[in-house]
């Protein structure tokens, strides 16, 4: 096996280009020994134009090899995209979180991978280049083949950054999650919020879920009937009833029933919206009006 | 399995050898350097026994391909011993009792070293999130936590 860093961009193209389909992207390398080794690697990780965070007029760009840590310590992501900020600090353990990145966390298809999670609710797009310059976006939800299967294709294809809006005037977002243990542990359930609020209404809601299909799930009819009702305990406790009826859950052996699943799933959306709301309201943790 | 070489600085010092890229850091560090101060607990990621720092940031050394590490930074604990840097940390797991069978301990001791280096006056709940990347069998996590406090004390002071 030959393992390559790549110094930018091109470079990364051209080790792909030359590999002819068996050398792969990779970034974090977090998941690399967790499954079987291509003949050759291509280290994405230190390409600038896969790195940083920043924000332009309205919009946030990620790039794919920002790690867990540095987005979940970003002020930039915390205060415009705070749903995500959280969902990366979640992920694993610290060292984990120094190592694995966004685009690896999605390009790697887990079914309820956090940063993933947090990126749908964001409504994020992945800007995705080829080895025959092309480019293209799409929404992180219709980046999934399968279960743990992405649509990205890593001998040919590279995430470059993930663009998104930033929070409004009047928004807020959060991101809940369950395990057996705080860290280390895959969530047996999450859900994350993001809410606009227009003088103690919701104006707009998106809620997304996770394990329910291979990809982070919205949840469109439950996001409908909400619109225009008052932040308020009696709509929490509504979502959490037509979250539960909503989604599709499965039994795992190793984590929880799908009962337990399920009971979680409208939990989790309680807790999720309520927070959402009081960030979109200005208030702390704890704080009502 | 091909060979290639691989260039880094480890422990301040540079190294340059020829070695399988595949394999892990961990891997490279113990059988190819007689580095055996890190430990392999899980092998994949979950316990934290094998924690180095990369370019100063805590990682789990059984998740990085060595290939990875080509012009990088790599501090083990023996770096950390040797230096006299752990010095502090040692001493407070000792008067703490924090070390028992002690194989978490130079994983825990990367850690903790990582926290005080960005943060010298963490609360328990930093420390506690500091370490919960480390898995611990013998001693229930408080007086690791308390021994950071202390440690941190104890740098802060001098």
């Amino acid at each position: 096996m030959s393992y390559r860093i790549a110094r930018d961009l091109e470079e990364a193209l051209q080790l792909l280009r030359e590999g002819r389909g068996s050398a792969r992207i990779i970034a974090g390398g977090t998941d690399l020994f967790l499954q079987d080794l291509p003949e050759a690697l291509v280290d994405l990780s230190g390409t600038p134009e896969t790195l940083g965070i920043c924000a332009e007029e309205e919009m946030l760009i990620i790039g794919a090899c920002v790690t867990h840590a540095e987005a979940a310590a970003s002020p930039l992501l915390q205060e415009g995209a705070t749903v995500l900020a959280e969902a990366c600090g979640q992920v694993g353990s610290p060292q984990v979180r120094h190592a694995g990145t966004l685009g690896g966390n999605v390009v790697n298809a887990a079914p309820a991978a956090d940063a993933a999670v947090g990126l749908v609710a964001m409504g994020a797009r992945a800007v995705i280049v080829d080895t025959a310059d092309a480019r293209r976006q799409e929404a992180v939800e219709n980046l999934y083949a399968d279960y743990n299967r992405s649509r990205v294709d890593s001998s040919r294809e590279i995430l470059l950054h993930f663009a998104m809006r930033k929070h409004g005037p009047g928004e807020g977002s959060a991101f809940k999650r369950f395990a057996s243990r705080k860290s280390l542990s895959l969530p047996m359930f999450s859900v994350a919020a993001v809410v606009r609020l227009e003088q103690g209404l919701l104006q707009e809601v998106r809620l997304v879920a996770a394990p329910v299909k291979p990809a982070p799930t919205r949840l469109p009819q439950v996001e409908q009937r909400l619109q225009g009702l008052p932040a308020s305990g009696d709509t929490w406790r509504l979502a959490g009833e037509l979250v539960r009826e909503a989604v599709t859950v499965r039994g795992s052996t190793l984590r929880c029933t799908a009962e337990y699943r399920r009971h979680l799933a409208g939990v989790l959306a309680e807790r999720a919206l309520q927070e959402a709301a009081r960030r979109a309201a200005g208030l702390k943790a704890g704080e009502s009006k | 399995m091909k060979k290639q070489i691989i260039r880094f600085r480890l422990n301040d010092e540079p190294v340059e050898l020829l070695a399988d890229p595949a394999q892990s850091l961990l891997h490279l560090l113990r059988e190819e350097l007689e580095l055996t101060g890190t430990k392999e607990g899980c092998g994949r990621g979950e316990c934290g026994a094998c924690t180095v720092l990369l370019d100063g940031r805590p990682v789990n050394s059984c998740l990085v391909p060595a290939g990875k590490v080509e012009g990088k930074q790599v501090i083990t604990i023996e770096g950390l011993t040797r230096s006299g840097e752990a010095r502090p940390l040692q001493e407070a797991f000792v008067a703490a009792g924090a070390v028992q069978c002690g194989f978490c301990t130079p994983g825990m001791i990367m850690s903790a070293y990582a926290l005080l280096s960005s943060n010298p006056d963490p609360t328990r709940e930093q420390v506690a999130e500091a370490l919960s990347g480390n898995l611990c069998r013998c001693t229930g996590y408080v007086p690791m936590v308390e021994a950071v406090l202390d440690a941190a004390r104890r740098l802060r002071g001098s």
